[in-house]
């Protein structure tokens, strides 16, 4: 029954390519991308799967290999149990020489483990969990963690002079990491930390922590949050009628945080590595692409992914013919300065990006780049 | 006598066969860790079945905060692991004794309570724990999870592979399922099935259910402890989302499916709310909606489950109870 | 010398505590015929809400209409989920089976297995995300009272309370329809030897209880402007609370206990971070029930 199945996603996985594809065509390369698509984050997965697609159907129409790249998409729901088995599907599949995701780090974390006992190269768009990438030499991500935007973000707001500031973020890892770093450069340049909060990640209400905020009495408030938390936040502020300055991190990033905060999201800061009104020509042509396919524009998610597959491909054409997962995982060690739309990518030794971020405020409705 | 003494053996025989001859023989043939994986999945959920069968199936009281328990059993273990340095041999025990040890005093104040009210309280209790998991970052790490690097190692030697994590995890699991097995059906699963079927009538019969019912949920919380470090075992990673009240009610949902108050109705229960949305992957965004509709149509034909009770009492006793008969000069005890 | 502070904390925590309320409304009633959980009644708030969204966006009619459209479809959800996931369940009525647990335990799952297939259709219809609402429909104007400020929902979500309660109390003691469902829920075998059409009954009190449950779900929906497939499960699991904590049979109870429940939810906040205010929830149920196990109000009244 299981031979059957596997025959048969095969085949359905297969099959509207090779029509396509070339009829010469040796055997595809393969990579594998866990990602959420059902459950309750989907929606990023789904971004990810859409930013996916267009990075590869370029890919495959520039004819920068002679054999057609795949990807095998595997919905994990963001859930630890099906994010390890789809790992070791992917591990068990020869044809796969690279891994995309998972969307948390938690299940690729967990997946992690198998991919590093495998010798698996795993490159995660978002997984933002300090310890991800030392989890093994297989492991990447092409995330800026918050070691370099928490810093950033202390010094801009330090140098409009807001020193006493509430931080506040979910109940993640990313958020622990985001209150972390962020705090202590903070402390360092002279700043004072009034108030340090968790909440938990899809909270409804956040007027008690508001109320709790404003009796704080900070310069400003610094929040890890995502666009939907995001949103509510800043309505809720509105609605008490409590102003101060709102700076954010990039994953608030997104057309839809101002399509549901509407004109509550005005004013907030926050930085990003991805500006879709950049004029930068692979930006302009990726942007026409996911309005083409999405009618909105990218936030920062959808473009990180679509670097770390181009990051991916291009690993793999580095290594081609001899495309093995040992030969992958060192091309993508080396990867040097590669134009991405979130900026120019480099890996370090520790296989975490080093990106440029810029600082964007939301004026008019429009996320805006300001020099400051 | 001697007929049924023989059949007696055949269909435990053959279930042993099945868990580690046949199944690591077909896993193996495919030669995929995938396959191991979803057969640990299938073995550790398994494992939470049956001692949630103990608590809800037999002793009749609904329990929607199991995970929890299989959480800190996880925890217990991947902190001994990390933080003490303690392996398998440690963490195995200490999981299953440290979630007994919770469910015991969480039990104490609450066991008097009876019917949904029991419900309720076993719901804030699990939540209560998951909170705890989640926030408490001094100790559980919070929401980073802990990670577990050394893998399992017995009497100083690591078990590589996944068929020799298969098997650790088989002979855990098939140990702790006979051992709730014969708790199940016997005078001890009997006096439970009293509790379950009028808890006046039993109290005035001289049994004390308070007790009875404190001691079969912390039993119960053991082995869920259990389950919980072959996974932080078998998966190297836990975090507080694993153990949520979603996982709570899959794991009710299996019970339920399978046949409440039958054992072997909770394994087949496991076996297919695990495998289900793995086969059904071909299916795309669908398979949940599948899922779902699978287990609507097998409550909606099968109310009693697919391995209700009374055929599963029958089935045991006619093919695993024969050892409960004493020797031929002795008086019998038990039922066979 | 008051802080205004703690003022604007116990609003929040009321109004917290009205929108549970609401929830738990509809969910005691059901509970009250069937004595089962009803694991879709987070479901229905949720359709509910979308039932809403779709009206808005398709026809943007006032919002009185869009309220009345809901619960329409809350009635008809209810009669639904009767018919799919619970009267099938009521074939058997010898009573070996009526007595069963396993019979009592499948009705619980078969709502449940309702529950996913609606929440997972919902997703694949709209995706997970919040759906964006035209922000002239939200409820959410603030409205400054001294140093209070509450919002326009806050007001319209109580009144629409009150008027259910005092609707349901109503229609509970005055009418023969309430009173058919109280011999149900007092005792379904005798309710069917004095000649009342059960069947009927309970697919009444879900119809009503659902209309309840839909209702909520718009009104918070357009309170927070957030409408997404997984908001019914907070809500729903909080109601459940509510009502065991009310002792299962008393909807005043079930309402002042959600209250409660609210209230301490938003004073937690100020004496503990925000993250651990489910823990003061869940340890007040516990405490509850230890010192009352039957519920607060729930010992010795009539069901209902």
């Amino acid at each position: 029954m299981t031979v059957t199945r596997r025959t048969l996603v095969g085949i359905a996985l297969v099959a509207p390519l090779s029509f396509v594809g070339t009829a010469f065509a040796a055997d595809p390369i393969k990579i594998g991308y866990q990602l959420p698509l059902t459950g309750n984050t989907a929606q990023y997965g789904q971004d990810f799967k859409t930013a996916a697609e267009i990075a590869l159907d370029r890919f495959n129409a520039s004819g920068k290999l002679p054999v057609k790249v795949e990807i095998v998409y595997e919905d994990s729901r963001s859930d630890a149990k099906e994010g390890v088995a789809i790992a070791r599907k992917f591990v068990d599949d020869e044809k796969i020489v690279g891994v995309l995701g998972d969307f948390t780090s938690g299940v690729s974390m967990a997946a992690a483990q198998v991919y590093k006992e495998a010798g698996m190269p795993q490159l995660s768009q978002t997984a933002s969990h300090p310890d991800y990438a030392k989890i093994s030499e297989w492991q990447f991500r092409n995330i800026t963690t918050q070691a370099g935007e928490g810093p950033y973000n202390a010094d801009w707001m330090v140098s409009k002079g807001l020193k006493k500031v509430a931080v506040i973020a979910e109940q993640t890892d990313w958020g622990q990491s985001v209150t972390k770093y962020f705090s202590d450069e903070l402390t360092a340049k002279g700043g004072t930390v009034v108030m340090t909060e968790y909440f938990n990640r899809g909270t409804p209400d956040f007027r008690s922590l508001l109320a709790k905020i404003e009796r704080a009495k900070p310069d400003a408030i610094y929040t890890g949050f995502f666009y939907e938390d995001g949103a509510n936040f800043l309505k809720q502020m509105k609605q008490l009628g409590y102003a101060v300055p709102v700076f954010s991190t990039s994953a608030a990033h997104n057309q839809k945080l101002i399509e549901l905060a509407g004109p509550d999201a005005e004013g907030l800061s926050l930085t990003t590595n991805f500006l879709p009104n950049s004029p930068k020509p692979e930006v302009k042509s990726f942007v026409e692409a996911w309005v083409k396919a999405r009618g909105a524009e990218p936030g920062q998610f959808p473009a990180q992914a679509f670097d770390a597959v181009n990051i991916m491909l291009d690993a793999i054409v580095k290594t081609y013919p001899k495309t093995t997962r040992a030969s992958v995982r060192d091309a993508l060690a080396a990867t040097k300065d590669f134009p991405g739309v979130t900026g120019v990518t480099t890996f370090g030794p520790d296989r975490e990006p080093v990106k440029q971020l810029s600082k964007v405020r939301v004026v008019g409705g429009v996320f805006s780049p300001v020099a400051e | 006598m001697s007929e049924i003494t023989r059949k007696g053996w055949v269909v435990p025989v053959l279930l042993l066969v099945l868990v580690f001859a046949v199944a690591p023989f077909t896993l193996a043939q495919f030669g995929k860790g995938y396959f191991f994986q979803v057969a640990n999945l299938v073995l550790i959920f398994s494992l939470l079945a049956v001692s949630l069968h103990l608590v809800t199936g037999v002793a009749g009281l609904l329990h929607l905060g199991h995970a929890a328990f299989y959480g800190i059993g996880a925890y217990v273990a991947a902190l001994m692991g990390t933080d003490l340095k303690l392996g398998f041999l440690w963490g195995l025990p200490a999981a299953g004794l440290v979630a007994a040890l919770f469910a015991l005093v969480v039990a104490l104040p609450t066991m008097r309570l009876v019917s949904i009210y029991f419900a309720v309280a076993t719901l804030a209790i699990g939540q209560m724990i998951n909170t705890v998991l989640l926030n408490w970052v001094a100790v559980t790490k919070g929401p980073n999870g802990v990670m577990l690097f050394s893998g399992i190692k017995l009497f100083g030697f690591a078990v590589k592979g996944p068929l020799a994590v298969y098997f650790v995890v088989a002979v855990v699991v098939v140990a702790s399922i006979w051992v709730l097995h014969r708790l199940s059906h016997s005078y001890y699963g009997n006096a439970l099935r009293s509790l379950r079927e009028d808890d006046q009538c039993a109290d005035a019969m001289g049994i004390d259910t308070v007790r009875l019912k404190i001691e079969v949920f912390t039993l119960s919380a053991f082995f869920a402890g259990l389950a919980g470090a072959l996974w932080a075992y078998t998966t190297g990673y836990v975090s507080p989302g694993d153990f949520n009240f979603s996982n709570s009610i899959l794991i009710l949902a299996m019970v339920v499916v399978g046949g409440l108050g039958s054992l072997p109705g909770a394994i087949v229960g496991a076996v297919l709310l695990i495998l289900l949305p793995e086969v059904l992957r071909g299916l795309g965004d669908l398979r949940n909606v599948m899922v779902g509709l699978v287990m609507f149509v097998s409550i909606l034909f099968l109310p009693k489950g697919l391995f209700g009770e009374v055929s599963a009492l029958a089935f045991v006793r006619r093919n695993l109870g024969v050892k409960w008969g004493a020797a031929p000069s002795e008086r019998e005890v038990g039922w066979r | 010398m008051f802080d205004p502070y703690y003022l604007q904390q116990l609003a929040i925590g009321l109004s917290q505590g009205v929108i549970y309320a609401l929830m738990a409304i509809g969910f005691t009633l059901i509970f009250g015929v069937l004595n089962v959980v009803n694991f879709a009644h987070g479901e229905v708030y949720t359709v509910g809400a979308f039932a809403g969204l779709l009206l808005i966006t398709a026809f943007a009619p006032p919002f009185l209409v869009v309220l009345f459209v809901v619960l329409a479809v809350g009635a008809a959800l209810g009669f639904g989920l009767e018919r799919i996931a619970f009267k099938p369940f009521r074939r058997f009525s010898d009573e070996a089976s009526l007595k069963s647990r396993a019979m009592r335990e499948s009705t619980l799952m078969s709502s449940l297995a309702v529950s996913i297939v609606a929440r997972e259709g919902l997703e694949i219809a709209f995706g997970s995300q919040m759906q964006t609402l035209p922000f002239e429909y939200l409820i959410n104007k603030p409205i400054a009272i001294g140093p209070v400020t509450i919002v326009t929902g806050d007001v319209i979500i109580f009144v629409v309370a009150a008027l259910m309660l005092g609707g349901l109390q109503y229609l509970l003691t005055k009418t023969r329809v309430g009173l058919s469902i109280r011999a149900v829920s007092a005792n379904p075998l005798g309710a069917k030897y004095v000649g009342i059409d059960t069947d009927r009954t309970i697919v009444t009190t879900f119809a009503i209880g659902s209309m309840m449950g839909a209702g909520a779900g718009i009104l918070v929906g357009l309170y927070y402007g957030a409408i997404f497939p997984a908001m019914g499960f907070v809500p729903g699991i909080k109601a459940f609370v509510a009502m065991v904590m009310g002792g299962l049979s008393s909807i005043p109870g079930a309402v002042i206990c959600a209250l409660l429940l609210g209230l301490s939810e938003g004073l937690a906040t100020t004496f503990i971070s925000s993250n651990w205010a489910d823990m003061v929830a869940y340890g007040f149920l516990i405490v509850t029930l230890i010192f009352f196990p039957q519920g607060l109000f729930g010992a010795g009244r009539e069901r209902v």
